[in-house]
């Protein structure tokens, strides 16, 4: 059951401004136009920012605040060096936020439920923070033996950068840890392990 | 009526876990009929039914002490077995409260509570202990109230938090499972925590639970049976150790297959919690050699019908597929045919010797 229709395996929509928001922030793992990953935005009727990785050292994080036009709200960018720089700063964002704030996530699963959980434990509500795929349908594996997350997996088995199991990725995923489940493929039989198939390009 | 606990068998190792002929007789035989198929099988939780087994909230048998010491063992060796979030301390005294005056009441010669406002005492004499602690206060115990009081109760437990119409799994203890992982799934929804259950999704057998469950009412507990199968008597079958009990699965023989495959059965029941609104869900299991439910007539003919005609994708699901043909051919030779009566009751008071 490596592809299945287990029901804990989130099922994603395009992301659209949630027009009750007071203000509106987007973060995305990779550079995208903004109107790639989400509707609305240049309708929006309160301000957005737009947060991406930009995956250098050359940039700062500063705010660039782009002139608006006509009616349209404020839209201000940053671009962080890695995924790392952008969930720190998003931290101390979270703790200043108040009522209206809405959250939009996209990119690789791992990073859309890292964010949704720094959302859950800074006090939003599920709606108030949506996640959407983009990029890379690789996997984090929770090793449910050593309990280790291994990090980009692209095959049906994977071999757990923990205990070296030899785990089959289970369709089934949580979103507290932002990962699918690893079990062991040949604990009934040890070496008996079916062939490896690349599943998550 | 005083129990005559078996402390020392084990559920592990030499595993010396055994049923006395009352134990088997007792047994929540969960097969009504001779077909089976997932469904919303939920029944009050009321005192009465097949199986002396029903008669009280939280049943405590012969093996209460010894599957006490295995639970102990077992969070030892994972303390994450056991992990409630921060947000459930109201139902964690209300768990406490309901298994301690559930205990006492059902059993009043090895359990007994005593209150004086919020000033309590708690003995388990089976086990030895006896605690004065301040009900609300938890510094006045030894452990949180939850773990302090589902080490000493049979059967894995969880909580369930009510909110945006739903049931989140904020909570639980969990060492006798079948194969689920409560580390893993702690804080999902209903569906999610539901989502590796094959078939019942697209039968609507969850969304239908759910339902029913948002609308528990407090004093009104209800209960039903599941099943699976395990090699051995072993509580532990969790997927944290599944490369230690996986492999028991290929020491199957024909010979030895009716003494070491045993029926699992969860007695699963559900209260609603008066402080904290949450829902404790107990899974209280039950572990029965397939050599001994065919000492009762009507129970090995229904079993070998059950096994041999499960749908294959629930036969997968429950870890049955390496030793399903070998199972069926043990039991073929108890069953003759005849049309059974509906229900699950032994309808026999004694059990022939094992041959």
């Amino acid at each position: 059951m490596l592809v299945s229709d287990i029901k804990s395996r989130p099922v994603y929509e395009r992301l659209g401004v949630d027009a009750s928001g007071r203000r509106h922030l987007v973060v995305s793992d990779a550079p995208r136009p903004l109107a790639e990953v989400i509707d609305g935005a240049d309708s929006a009727a309160a301000p957005l920012g737009y947060w991406v990785v930009a995956a250098t050292s050359a940039v700062d994080a500063q705010p660039q605040a782009e002139p608006a036009t006509g009616n349209a709200v404020p839209l201000e960018r940053r671009a962080f060096r890695a995924v790392p720089h952008l969930l720190d700063r998003l931290s101390h964002r979270l703790a200043q936020e108040t009522v209206g704030f809405r959250l939009y996530a996209v990119g690789e699963e791992g990073f859309v439920w890292n964010v949704a959980k720094l959302a859950r434990e800074a006090g939003l509500e599920a709606a108030e923070c949506r996640t959407a795929h983009a990029g890379s349908l690789r996997r984090r594996v929770f090793c449910v033996h050593c309990k280790t997350i291994t990090e980009d997996v692209t095959t049906s088995l994977a071999a757990c950068d923990g205990c070296g199991a030899h785990l089959v990725v289970r369709d089934h995923f949580s979103r507290h840890l932002a990962a699918f489940m690893g079990v062991q493929a040949d604990a009934e039989a040890p070496g008996e392990l079916p062939p490896v198939e690349e599943l998550f390009p | 009526m005083t129990i005559q606990f078996k402390p020392d068998e084990t559920f592990r190792d030499e595993f010396s876990y055994s049923n006395s002929d009352a134990a088997v007789l007792r047994f929540p035989f969960p097969f009504p009929e001779d077909a089976y198929m997932y469904s919303v099988n939920i029944e009050p939780h009321v005192r009465g039914g097949p199986s002396p087994a029903f008669d009280n909230p939280f049943d405590v048998d012969e093996h209460y002490v010894a599957e006490c010491r295995e639970r102990a063992k077992v969070l030892e060796q994972d303390p994450s077995r056991c992990k409630v979030l921060p947000h459930m301390m109201a139902a964690e005294w209300d768990t406490l409260e309901l298994i301690m005056e559930s205990f006492a009441t059902s059993y009043p010669e090895h359990f007994t509570l005593t209150r004086d406002g919020t000033s309590w005492t708690w003995e388990n004499r089976p086990l030895g202990i006896r605690d004065s602690f301040t009900f609300g206060d938890a510094s006045t115990l030894p452990l949180p109230p939850f773990e302090y009081i589902t080490r000493q109760a049979q059967g894995d437990f969880t909580l369930q938090d009510q909110r945006e119409d739903n049931l989140f799994v904020d909570g639980g203890m969990v060492t006798t499972q079948a194969d689920w992982s409560l580390d893993f799934d702690v804080g999902m929804t209903f569906h999610q925590w539901h989502g590796p259950v094959p078939l019942a999704h697209q039968k609507g057998v969850f969304d239908r639970a759910l339902k029913f469950l948002l609308r528990l009412q407090y004093g009104a507990p209800v209960r039903r049976l599941n099943w699976t199968m395990t090699v051995n008597p072993r509580l532990d079958t969790s997927p944290e150790n599944y490369p230690q009990w996986g492999p028991d699965r290929l020491t199957l023989t024909p010979e030895n297959i009716g003494r070491k495959l045993h029926l699992r059965v969860e007695l699963q029941s559900l209260f609603r919690l008066p402080r904290s609104n949450a829902i404790l869900f107990g899974i209280r299991c039950y572990l029965c050699s397939i050599e001994d439910l065919a000492r009762v007539g009507v129970w090995g003919k229904r079993l070998h019908r059950v096994l041999r005609d499960l749908h294959p994708e629930i036969a997968d699901y429950k870890g049955t597929t390496r030793y399903r043909d070998m199972a069926v051919a043990y039991l073929a030779p108890f069953d003759d045919g005849a049309e059974l009566p509906a229900g699950t009751a032994p309808r026999q008071s004694t059990l022939a010797p094992r041959s």
